[in-house]
């Protein structure tokens, strides 16, 4: 024991003797720790942060899309009856059409024409169900209802983005401007995660948009469908069952699959900096074998007068082998905690729950040890070689 | 630690049995050939001879920092040959201390850790191995420089802390080469004081030199030319 710390003792005396050279050589593994922890890390963060969403999102929604059948110079739309018909299919819980309106110039308050012109604000025909099968609910107010339906009232609900813009205050009676009719405001969506686009949209009864802007038939071009079992068996009946082997078509996708594909390439490109940083870290391992080798023969008369002293060649070799394995300690502790602080800034800018491993930490920090002493097997092996007499010039 | 015979003062503490080195394979420089000497306790031997006449070799030999082509080398009774690195070294490391003409101390060390660098790995703790450092850095006069980094001592003070450095082992010979030979004369024949303050009974000590004076002020005198000891005589000093 005591002679295990004479031999650290001495180690770290030849290291703290040389401060720049020996933050040079620590640099190597302290940025292939840093890289490999940072890249884990934030991959992992992030990934956490898409799960967290996939739980939010809920894994059982279906979007289908109208696409384009044989009507020409129409928008394709999902004719209502196929409502119906997706809503009774087995599995379906909720179903809810919409279907965005055009040319329609959205004022919330006096003066803002022009800036609204120039970005214009999403108006939403729907149906009833849209909080219930998006599982959204209202921040304020209500959302639209049958007697709004049935009656053809001029009522809207607005997004929470809009509703900010719009300075709406809870329980207010105020209304929207559209092509310069009159809305009366009834409720605020809170934000939808699935559709960001509904969060400044102002939505309205299919009855509104037939007697107001001129839509035929209360055919939606989009459907919103919620299967809690069977999702994407559900998925690949609904084309079908939208069709009936006529001319419309549609697409059913299921959203958050989307994100676990992004998941997916997530892992690909964290591969790819996990070998970046390994590459990092062996880099840093030649770096110390080359360096070391360079103060072995500046340190020559050391290393003789040493052996002179009754140092056998094993304990010289020890000695500079402890110097590695101190650099590797440090360099992967460093390493860590810089790969650390890298993940929590970006977690913290990213507005991710950090996620971090101490079990993946330590491994990479020992990582970093056993490159750093294989790295010193070299240099320790040429110190323990050298020739006393050569070294010491005797006169 | 001295397993000093019946009679310690006539201890033969190193000795060279018909010694040859060759150095070389294909163009062979026999640098040594065919010498046989015995250093006892107590002596004061100094070994002379122009360049090229293998003393250096010789002190490396005595010192078993090199091994011999034909011939045995014995260390307190050891046949040097038979041992392992680890053996070997220990032994000159309790036996034997060196003064070399460069000093060869430590840079980043203080005067106090380079006398430590000798009493590493042998069981002592720091604190024991502070006090004999301490005692052999004021045994040369520099007890109070002892924090002071080699750059930071004059060159006669750096060969006193190699002194202390040689004999803090309570080495049975110290072989010293040419150590007064980077000094000027005042240091260099303080540091000659010391060496003749060092001679001990039990201890004894062996300097290499093609100083006539340093030479001459030893009590036995070794001459070699060509690798061969051509004189090996006891002066009597005035």
């Amino acid at each position: 024991m005591r002679r295990v710390r004479e031999v650290i003792g001495v180690a770290v005396s030849g290291l703290t003797s040389r401060k720049v050279r020996t933050l040079l050589i620590m640099l190597g593994p302290v940025l292939g720790v840093a890289a490999i922890v940072a890249a884990i890390g934030i991959n992992e963060s992030s990934k956490g942060h898409l799960k967290a969403k996939l739980q939010e999102l809920g894994t059982d929604l279906i979007v289908v899309n109208a696409s384009a059948g044989f009507g020409f110079g129409q928008d394709p739309v999902i004719e209502a009856a196929a409502v119906g018909r997706v809503r009774r299919l087995p599995d379906v819980v909720a179903v809810t059409g919409t279907r965005q309106m055009s040319d329609i110039v959205t004022v919330p308050f006096a003066g803002a024409e022009d800036y609204y012109r120039a970005f214009p604000v999403p108006v939403i025909a729907t149906g009833l169900d849209l909080p219930s099968t998006l599982e959204v609910p209202l921040v304020s107010g209500r959302f639209l209802n049958g007697f709004d339906e049935s009656s053809g009232a001029r009522v809207a609900v607005i997004g929470r983005d809009l509703a900010d813009e719009y300075g709406y205050l809870r329980g207010e009676s105020r209304t929207i401007e559209l092509n310069g009719l009159q809305y009366g405001v009834v409720g605020v969506l809170d934000y939808v995660l699935l559709e960001p686009s509904m969060d400044s949209a102002v939505f309205l009864t299919f009855t509104a948009a037939m007697e107001d802007w001129g839509l035929d038939d209360p055919d939606p071009s989009r459907l919103y469908v919620r299967a809690p079992v069977n999702t994407r068996l559900v998925a690949q009946e609904i084309p079908t069952v939208v069709s009936l082997g006529g001319p419309d078509g549609a697409n059913a996708s299921v959203p958050t699959d989307l994100l676990d594909a992004q998941s997916q390439v997530d892992e690909s490109l964290n591969n790819l900096t996990k070998m970046m940083g390994g590459l990092a870290l062996i880099v840093g391992g030649v770096g110390i074998a080359n360096v070391m080798s360079i103060s072995v023969i500046q340190r020559s008369s050391e290393i003789g007068i040493r052996r002179a002293l009754g140092h056998s060649r094993s304990t010289i070799a020890i000695q500079f082998l402890f110097e590695a394995l101190v650099v590797g300690v440090l360099g992967g502790i460093v390493g860590a905690g810089v790969g650390a602080g890298v993940v929590w800034g970006v977690a913290e800018q990213r507005g991710y729950t950090m996620v971090l491993s101490v079990v993946g930490l330590a491994g990479w920090a020992l990582v970093s040890v056993g490159v750093a002493v294989v790295a010193g097997l070299y240099p320790s092996t040429k110190a323990a070689r050298l020739e006393p007499l050569e070294t010491l010039r005797l006169g | 630690m001295n397993p000093a015979g019946p009679d310690g003062a006539d201890e033969v503490i190193l000795s060279l049995e018909d010694v040859s080195r060759i150095y070389g394979e294909e163009v062979q420089v026999r640098a040594l050939d065919g010498v046989s000497m015995e250093i006892r306790a107590g002596e004061f031997v100094s070994i002379v001879g122009p360049s090229g006449s293998g003393k250096s070799t010789m002190l490396g030999l005595l010192g078993i920092l090199d091994l011999p082509t034909h011939g045995v080398i014995r260390v307190r009774g050891v046949d040097a040959a038979e041992l392992s690195d680890a053996e070997r070294s220990r032994l000159r490391g309790d036996a034997i201390g060196f003064v070399f003409q460069q000093f060869h101390l430590i840079p980043h060390l203080t005067a106090l850790g380079n006398v430590e660098t000798a009493l590493l790995y042998r069981g002592l703790s720091s604190r024991q191995r502070r006090g004999r450092a301490m005692e052999a850095l004021e045994q040369v006069g520099l007890g109070a420089r002892h924090d002071h980094r080699p750059v930071q001592l004059s060159g006669g003070e750096q060969q006193r802390v190699a002194i202390a450095r040689a004999i803090t082992t309570q080495p049975g010979v110290v072989l010293a080469d040419e150590p007064t030979g980077a000094l000027d004369s005042r240091n260099a024949e303080n540091v000659l004081e010391i060496f003749h303050d060092l001679q001990t009974p039990d201890r004894a000590i062996c300097i290499v030199t093609h100083d006539l004076h340093v030479a001459d002020s030893a009590r036995r005198k070794i001459s070699m030319l060509d690798g061969r000891i051509v004189s090996d005589e006891q002066l009597v000093r005035s």
